[in-house]
């Protein structure tokens, strides 16, 4: 009888791994390759994001509220690294001026857009109303050293960005900012987003849980519409512009007339 | 034959001869004018006259015995006998239109023994020498057309002896001159060979016939689009048919015909025209049937339907994408799809599961309901391909659609299955029928791994080297695959799949590598099973990078190329020459473009080999029928493979062609009993003599081949020999002496 609890013990411990053989294994690592990954892009003498918590934050909230998977430990790539062509995306943020890029740097760049990549400039020190910082300014020369071709327009609520997942009418971040975002657009798709927001501001939370900045002048609500606007981001560098697909306009329309965020 | 009659000296040109009768002549009229004047002596002047005037022209001509050998050589005469089917119908007096003809060519023999008859058939392309028939041998009477234009423009060319006369004999029923052609252009056609063409007709009588006399198209066929077809029918030889009712059906490889149209044809004067469109689903070889409801009576049942053959090509591929979350690879592919103009992209992408909290209200949302009914069932058949991407079945409810799914596939769709967390074993497909149409088994046993989540780099199989398939992506990166972050664990092979890529280390039940990506024909259906989700890095690696990121799209343009049939992808190409007849041997020709298999420069995957064996499996469609199998080696890289096929039935068939354990194409036709020929069993005695009139012969009936006016034989002379009857100046002399008597007797008459 002594030994009848450590039997119990052992007939549960059986009938647990008979259960966990006995179901079709989950892939685990299989398919995290492919999860949205917001990789920080580090040039000249940057050693992390602007707001270092933001992106793995980012990926939280996009696993959290939406089917996508997303890397909870984003990756870092330093701009002349050639890895930085092995995935879609990249997050560039700052709070001050950026050394110009090196040949190198532009040339990885450059390889980067000609297969298709996104790159989102993310300023973290806007004015309140979203005048852009040193960061902003830099980011923008450098960029323009990199497309020489492009310039930015601006993009509103009627791009696909809007509503890849929420149906949002504005760009908000830690600061309120202009409306719109604007972007490099080329062959329909946006190649550079720049955000005067401090969207990494907003998605940013410490250790503790805490949020690691203030959002201005909307609060909670602001901070929200925030995360919805990093959360549609992270949707159309996973589904490019599936929204715009006429199958969703006259769904779409019907809510746009109706209460929306 | 040897033959002695008189003649002039040889050395005397015919002219010659000819101008000093004409003297001669023209002095005896003189002499007749001149003895008006006489006084007497009429009978002497006359007699003596005329002795002198043939004694002058025999000093001029100097009579000579001619000896010869002399032969008769019969015209040569060609005779154009119709070898196309239609002269396998019945004609006059209970024979067929061949043992007609036949007996008509016998009779010309035999009434113009000295003409040399050159008996040729003609049909398709220049005449040949007519089989002989006469022990009832019906293979005189097997052409698919009946080209008479053609026939003569050979003649024309041909660097034979040229005949004298050309006898065409037929029922009349040609396509070239066609019925109702102008005098012009059938004066036309008798200036090329620019001798009488002649022309018999073997048939009379109309038979009691209702047929479908021609189907044509209004353009090219394409899927999804309507087609407007006519049809022409016709009701001949007192046959009682004021409506007839018109069908059209598709002959299809799973499951009974699908009707596609249907009308009431009114006849007037035995013929209607008939306006139908059918709208084809599925590109590719298609074979419709058109076929009528013909009234008792009808003598010729073979062609109250006609099998149509369309090649249903597309403006644009329609695909139903549905990916089970966005990822990298979902994103790459919708680009990929999205960036070509011709492909139409329907897209369902899950966004949010029933576990994801999005903190907002529906309104807030921009995601729409999945309509899993509606593209399962009423608008599945309007899509090319289905792609499904990392897709739970069980969550959406498409388990319900599953089977939906497999008849869409086995009526001529096509499957991929893309692989991720949720595809394949992990995703329920295990034993449902969905997975009976993939080209891979799926363990659905408990306890089994859905997913291997070791990198690998995937090999290449030699069927995946030899697969056209898959030449865009080898021509952009060779041989060489990047990583991939894991694989859907995939089981055997089942029947029909091939293998493309392999797992290095992972092998299946059955001891073989565990396919990796696979491909597989499900009836008239075509499926594609990837078992990885890291396609995407074809184009975001430091490897999809050094080719400008264009290896994705090139494993995507082979992927769905070959899922569309697109003939660059295909591994041959396959025709039936001259087409199939039925009851007719026929020959099946495949011209293969697959490459040999063997890697290329680096490659360190499947091993290199050859392959020898073509296989060919003939099956009928629309009627269960025992299969043909042949099997042939293939001789070398560059000539194509002949199949010798044995007589089959009028029906609908499809052949496949497997070469060795690799990829299979398929080819589509219909076996017709008459076609073209039988379509109309009309005989046209007004076209043959139309001919005859415009190429300046005659017309007859068979029965009627007196009054053919053939050409007279040539007489050619041998050993001729000519001995002069006298030396001439005993001609001389005698003229002389002869003229003196005529002057002496002309001055004792009074005239001077």
């Amino acid at each position: 009888m002594r030994l009848r609890p450590f039997a119990l013990l052992a007939f549960a411990l059986a009938l647990a791994v008979a259960l966990a053989l006995s179901c079709p294994r989950p892939a685990c690592a299989f398919g995290d390759i492919g999860a949205f990954d917001p990789r920080v892009l580090l040039t000249g003498n940057q050693t992390g994001a602007a707001r270092p918590s933001a992106p793995g934050r980012w990926a939280w909230e996009l696993v959290q509220r939406t089917s996508a998977p997303a890397r909870l430990r984003p990756s870092v790539v330093r701009a002349d690294d050639p890895a930085i062509v092995e995935a879609p995306f990249l997050y560039w943020s700052g709070d001050t001026e950026v050394a110009p890029l090196t040949g190198s740097e532009i040339s990885s760049l450059r390889r980067f857009f000609a297969l298709g990549g996104i790159l989102l400039v993310d300023d973290a020190a806007p004015g309140d109303r979203g005048e852009p910082s040193a960061f902003g300014k830099s980011a923008r020369r450098e960029v323009a050293r990199v497309l020489p071709d492009s310039s930015p327009i601006a993009i509103g609520s009627d791009h696909v960005v809007f509503r890849t997942f929420y149906l949002l009418r504005r760009a908000e971040g830690r600061v309120e900012g202009p409306a719109s975002l604007e972007a490099i657009v080329h062959g329909g798709e946006a190649q550079v987003l720049f955000s005067e927001h401090d969207l990494g501001g907003a998605l940013a939370r410490g250790p503790s849980g805490m949020w690691e900045q203030a959002v201005r002048p909307g609060g909670d609500l602001q901070r929200e519409h925030a995360i919805r606007l990093a959360v549609n981001i992270a949707m159309y560098v996973l589904c490019s512009n599936y929204k715009d697909d006429q199958v969703h306009a006259k769904w779409l329309m019907r809510r746009r007339t109706g209460t929306t965020p | 034959m040897l033959s002695t009659h008189l003649g002039p000296s040889a050395d005397l040109p015919p002219w010659a001869v000819g101008l000093a009768c004409a003297f001669a002549i023209l002095s005896l009229a003189l002499l007749l004018v001149e003895m008006r004047r006489r006084e007497r002596g009429g009978t002497i002047i006359a007699v003596s006259g005329l002795l002198a005037v043939t004694a002058l022209l025999a000093a001029a001509v100097r009579p000579a015995r001619v000896s010869a050998r002399e032969s008769t050589v019969g015209a040569r005469v060609v005779v154009l006998a119709d070898t196309s089917r239609s002269m396998a119908l019945e004609g006059d007096g209970g024979r067929s239109r061949r043992v007609e003809r036949d007996l008509a060519i016998a009779g010309l023999q035999k009434k113009n023994p000295s003409v040399r008859l050159v008996v040729l058939g003609f049909g398709d392309g220049p005449p040949l020498p007519l089989a002989d028939s006469s022990g009832g041998d019906a293979t005189s009477a097997r052409a698919p057309h009946s080209d008479l234009g053609a026939a003569l423009r050979a003649l024309a060319v041909s660097s034979d002896e040229r005949p004298a006369a050309l006898v065409v004999v037929s029922d009349g029923r040609l396509d070239d001159p066609p019925e109702d052609a102008p005098e012009a252009s059938l004066r036309a056609l008798g200036e090329t060979i620019n001798v009488p063409i002649h022309t018999i007709a073997t048939t009379r009588g109309i038979p009691a016939d209702a047929s479908v006399r021609r189907v044509t198209a209004a353009g090219a066929a394409v899927a999804h689009a309507p087609l407007p077809l006519r049809v022409e029918v016709g009701c001949a030889g007192g046959l009682a048919c004021d409506e007839l009712a018109v069908t059209a059906r598709e002959l299809r490889d799973d499951g009974p015909p699908a009707v596609l149209a249907s009308g009431l044809a009114h006849v007037k004067d035995g013929t209607a025209v008939l306006d139908l469109t059918i709208t084809l689903e599925r590109a590719g070889a298609r074979i419709v049937e058109i076929a009528i409801a013909a009234p008792p009576g009808d003598v010729i049942p073979d062609n109250d339907r006609r099998l149509v053959t369309f090649d249903v090509g597309r403006e644009h591929v329609r695909v139903l994408h549905v990916a089970g979350h966005p990822t990298n690879d979902v994103a790459a592919l919708r680009q990929w799809l999205k960036s070509d103009s011709s492909v139409d992209v329907i897209a369902f992408f899950i966004l949010r599961t029933m576990t994801d909290d999005a903190r907002a209200t529906q309104n807030e949302l921009a995601l729409i309901p999945f309509p899993v009914d509606q593209l399962f069932t009423e608008q599945l058949a309007t899509f090319d391909a289905v792609v499904l991407q990392d897709f739970d079945a069980q969550p959406y409810g498409l388990e319900r659609y599953l089977p939906n799914i497999q008849r869409y596939v086995r009526n001529g769709g096509g499957l991929v299955m893309v692989g991720g967390t949720n595809s394949f074993m992990a995703g329920g497909y295990a034993g449902t029928p969905l997975a009976d149409v993939l080209p891979v088994e799926l363990d659905g046993s408990r306890g089994a791994t859905s997913a291997d989540t070791m990198t690998f780099v995937p090999k290449w199989t030699p069927e995946g080297l030899a697969a056209p398939l898959l030449d865009p992506l080898r021509s952009v990166l060779g041989d060489e695959l990047p990583a991939m972050p894991g694989a859907n664990v995939l089981g055997d092979l089942r029947p029909g799949g091939v293998a493309l890529w392999s797992h290095p280390t992972r092998s299946t039940k059955g001891g073989h590598d565990m396919p990796v990506l696979a491909i597989g024909e499900e009836s008239d259906g075509r499926t594609i099973a990837l078992g990885i989700d890291g396609a995407w890095e074809l184009k975001f690696s430091q490897l999809g990078a050094d080719t400008g990121g264009r290896a994705h799209g090139a494993l995507w343009d082979g992927l769905l190329g070959w899922l569309m049939r697109d003939p660059r992808f295909e591994p041959a190409q396959i025709e039936v020459v001259g087409g199939c007849t039925a009851e007719l041997a026929s020959m099946l020709r495949a011209r293969i473009v697959a490459s040999s298999g063997s890697p290329r420069e680096g490659h360190a995957g499947g091993t290199a080999r050859t392959a020898p064996k073509v296989v060919l499996d003939v099956r009928r469609i629309d009627v269960e029928s025992p299969p043909i199998h042949i099997e042939r080696v293939r001789p070398d890289e560059a000539s194509p493979v002949d199949f010798a096929l044995p007589a089959l039935r009028a029906g609908a068939y499809e052949a496949r062609l497997r070469l060795g354990e690799g990829v299979t194409t398929r080819h589509d036709f219909a076996c017709e009993a008459g076609g073209d020929e039988w379509a109309d069993s009309r005989p046209d005695a007004q076209r043959l003599r139309a001919l005859a009139k415009a190429a300046g012969g005659s017309f007859a009936f068979s029965s009627e081949l007196d009054s053919l006016p053939l050409p007279k034989p040539t007489v050619v002379s041998a050993e001729r020999h000519v001995t002069p009857l006298a030396p001439p100046w005993t001609w001389t002399l005698a003229a002389a002496v002869l003229l003196g008597v005529h002057w002496v007797a002309r001055r004792r008459s009074g005239l001077s």
